[in-house]
């Protein structure tokens, strides 16, 4: 199974979400992570997709479904090593006074996570990293007892000088920047 | 005292506001549709009334004088009729329901038509925008519904948004690939009035969707330079020949090069069936010769079809041979089913005209003269067999002896099962646009309203429904539609008493297992006639052309019925899943 990274560039309207999903449960494929959020260009939203699929011209056909949805603008299929990738996970770990002390050097310099917010009894980590650095963070902090894990969805961008919205469609170009 | 005071000065700035003159005069939601439709040139809409539609509806009684409604019996029957209106006439056909299970009632013919390509717009009532997602009366999340089958859809919940949606609407159904496309539309965005002064800009144009009409100039030439390598070359044609209008390029570029070519279930009509480069129509129930052909040829032609498996058999060891140039305006059906050495992502009109100064004339008679000795075995095996006038009338019979008193020029609407493939198998279409059938979808009950739809498409031409007894009963409320609306439709229904393709398979593959195939069917004709439609049977062979004359002169709606042959199978078959080398004749 090989792991492919699927950014769809739409219209930001109701709806849109189920006209994409829909086409990957026809052709029976697992969603393994979904983001989702709006360009730095007003009213384009940008879906990234995660994937595992042994047979690249299954994902190059459901790339191609997926570009028939008419509020769609763009669709990029991609491998890992094509793209800069990353997700985020937040660790609530429990913290009691007779408990072990967090090593937070070792945490900050060895792990690169951050602890964000500190309760009475417990405390907030941020992660961010690969699916794997957040796993072997994981198994690290795992024996200080994980009250609460939550990991996001992945969010990449391609290995090339372009951004992305320079394939779109002349007429974005003109559409407002965000900020 | 106060009460009747508050009461007064309320009733007061009432009166004031509806006399804002400028707010008057705007149209509502339900006008604003009316005028879209007008704007679009629809002189025809299908539909059934219901209380989330009704403001639409009054509106339409407005312009009675400028659109014609045609009341159906059920839903569905809307959906077919638009369908065959469509596939007649290239003109959109429009749906015209209410919420819920009107609206539900519309999805088998919504379906069928985004996998046949047909241009709908169905307008379908919903709730109030304020009632939404409440599970108020008669509401059904139509989006949420349609968003599978369908080529796009939107929810209109103010009136103001209607000239633009509709514009857009009508776009995106008619161009690229037609499809459907679905109007939810609210209560009160049918009722209230637009804020600003209704006018209607059409739209040619969508930033998100561009669906590409001229194919670039290098996809062209790659085709052109296997086409004229080509020893043995042969064209398959489809569906969008007849959509894209292209069958005079077809002709031209088939006589320039002098390839065989042969048809899909829905090209049929595209080419005169009697052009000597016509080889006939392939498929699980197509003729033997465009079959067979597929395993000899060396390059492949395919244009405006999509490699469906009631073509290819198993695709994997369909044209295992040959290098394929595919002319499709749908991108994603290129290389969906078999690998392709040429895609031409275009118009099919477009991508002919742009290949014809680019090919040459081959000579390939003796290519085409193989087609003919198969043909000839065909006509030994089966079509003798099945014209040869013995027992019990056969379907092949009954179409033949239309075919000939109608010289192959009607418009033929066909239901689904053996008599829908006996159709393709003996009517000489001499016209295109003239089989309409559910081919992708596989409708039963899609011929009594598909065919006063065409009827209504083309009211100049001859339009018979040749329909099964199992389909007939269907869509059977249908005939009140016919009557009520003074159609001159004809109809033949082929009776069996048999759902006669699935009791084939049951004979065939099945071991004779007839599980609830055998219908105890009603007097149709009495039913015809309780509807007001004239009618009669037809039992026995002798009475077969009378019968048929006496239907054809008719000037009103008819229907007859012909008592066939019970257990007959239609052969050639490629059975479902094999390769069109295992082609059966008997």
């Amino acid at each position: 199974m090989t792991t492919y990274t699927i950014c769809v560039f739409t219209e930001n309207s109701i709806g849109l979400l189920n006209k994409i999903t829909i086409i990957f449960t026809r052709r029976r494929i697992n969603i393994e992570s979904l983001t989702v959020s709006e360009t730095e260009r007003k009213g384009i939203s940008r879906f990234t997709i995660v994937i595992k699929h042994d047979k690249r011209e299954e994902v190059e056909k459901l790339v191609r479904q997926i570009r028939k949805v008419v509020e769609v603008l763009a669709v990029f299929g991609y491998l890992n090593e094509d793209i800069v990738y990353n997700e985020i996970a937040l660790f609530k770990i429990s913290t009691p006074i007779e408990g072990k002390v967090i090593d937070v050097e070792n945490i900050n310099k060895v792990h690169k996570a951050w602890v964000v917010y500190w309760g009475l009894d417990y405390v907030v980590i941020e992660k961010t990293g690969t699916e794997r650095e957040i796993f072997d963070f994981f198994k690290y902090i795992k024996p200080h007892g994980i009250i609460e894990f939550v990991r996001s969805g992945r969010v990449a961008v391609g290995k090339t000088p372009q951004g992305l919205i320079e394939y779109l469609p002349e007429e974005i170009a003109e559409w407002e920047y965000y900020l | 005292m106060g009460n009747l005071l508050e009461v007064e000065a309320k009733q007061e700035t009432f009166s004031i506001n509806l006399e804002q003159p400028q707010k008057k005069d705007f149209l509502t939601g339900a006008q604003a549709m009316m005028e879209c439709l007008l704007a679009e040139g629809v002189e025809t809409i299908f539909g059934y009334p219901g209380g989330a539609i009704m403001p639409t509806y009054d509106a339409l009684y407005d312009y009675i004088d400028r659109l014609n409604h045609i009341l159906v019996r059920h839903e569905q029957g809307a959906g077919h009729a638009a369908q065959g209106y469509a596939r007649v006439s290239g003109k959109t056909g429009i749906c015209l329901v209410t919420s819920g299970p009107g609206g539900t009632n519309l999805i088998t013919p919504i379906a069928d038509a985004i996998i046949d390509c047909t241009p709908l717009v169905c307008i379908v009532g919903q709730v109030k925008s304020t009632l939404l997602g409440t599970d108020a009366f008669q509401e059904t999340d139509m989006i949420g519904v349609t968003t599978p089958v369908c080529k796009w859809n939107y929810q209109i919940t103010s009136p103001d948004e209607v000239p633009e949606i509709m514009a857009k609407a009508f776009y995106i159904a008619q161009s690229g690939k037609p499809g459907p496309v679905v109007i939810d539309f609210t209560r009160d965005a049918q009722a209230s009035k637009m804020t600003e002064k209704f006018e209607y800009k059409k739209v040619n144009k969508l930033v998100t969707y561009r669906p590409r009409i001229v194919p670039k100039q290098e996809q062209i030439e790659k085709a052109a330079e296997l086409i004229s390598k080509a020893k043995r070359p042969y064209i398959l044609f489809g569906h969008g020949v007849l959509i894209a209008d292209a069958m005079q390029e077809l002709l031209e570029f088939v006589e320039k090069t002098d390839i065989p070519c042969a048809s899909t279930l829905l090209g049929l009509s595209a080419m005169p069936i009697d052009h000597p480069n016509y080889m006939g129509w392939l498929g699980m129930h197509g003729m033997y010769a465009p079959n067979v052909m597929t395993d000899q040829c060396d390059v492949l032609i395919a244009i405006g079809m999509r490699f469906d498996d009631r073509v290819t058999g198993d695709s994997s060891k369909f044209a295992k041979q040959a290098r394929i140039v595919h002319i499709e305006i749908d991108p994603s059906e290129i290389e969906k089913i078999k690998k392709t050495e040429a895609p031409v992502v275009g118009d099919a009109k477009e991508a002919l005209k742009m290949l014809m100064p680019l090919v040459n004339k081959g000579d390939f008679t003796g290519w085409k003269n193989e087609f003919r000795k198969l043909d000839l075995k065909e006509h030994q095996k089966v079509t003798l067999r099945d014209l040869k006038g013995e027992g019990k009338i056969k379907m092949a019979e009954v179409v033949a002896m239309l075919s000939d008193k109608t010289n192959g020029e009607a418009c033929i609407v066909v239901d689904v099962g053996q008599h829908q493939m006996v159709t393709a198998r003996y009517y000489q279409f001499r016209k295109p646009h003239s089989y309409i059938a559910s081919g992708g979808l596989g409708t039963m009950g899609f011929a009594i309203p598909a065919s006063f739809g065409a009827k209504m498409g083309a009211p100049d031409r001859e339009v018979v429904g040749i329909i099964g007894d199992g389909c007939f009963q269907m869509t059977i409320q249908e005939l009140g539609t016919i009557a009520q609306s003074g159609l001159a439709v004809k109809m033949i229904i082929l009776n069996n008493n048999y759902l006669g393709m699935v009791r084939q398979w049951q004979q065939l593959f099945f071991d004779n297992r007839y599980s609830f195939v055998e219908l105890k069917n009603p007097d149709f004709i009495t039913i015809a006639k309780g509807f007001g439609i004239e009618g009669h049977t037809c039992e026995e062979r002798e009475n077969l052309s009378d019968s048929l004359d006496r239907m054809l002169k008719s000037d009103k709606a008819y229907l007859l019925e012909v008592l066939v042959e019970k257990e007959e199978n239609v052969f050639p078959m490629v059975p479902a899943g094999t390769s069109v080398a295992e082609i059966r004749l008997e």
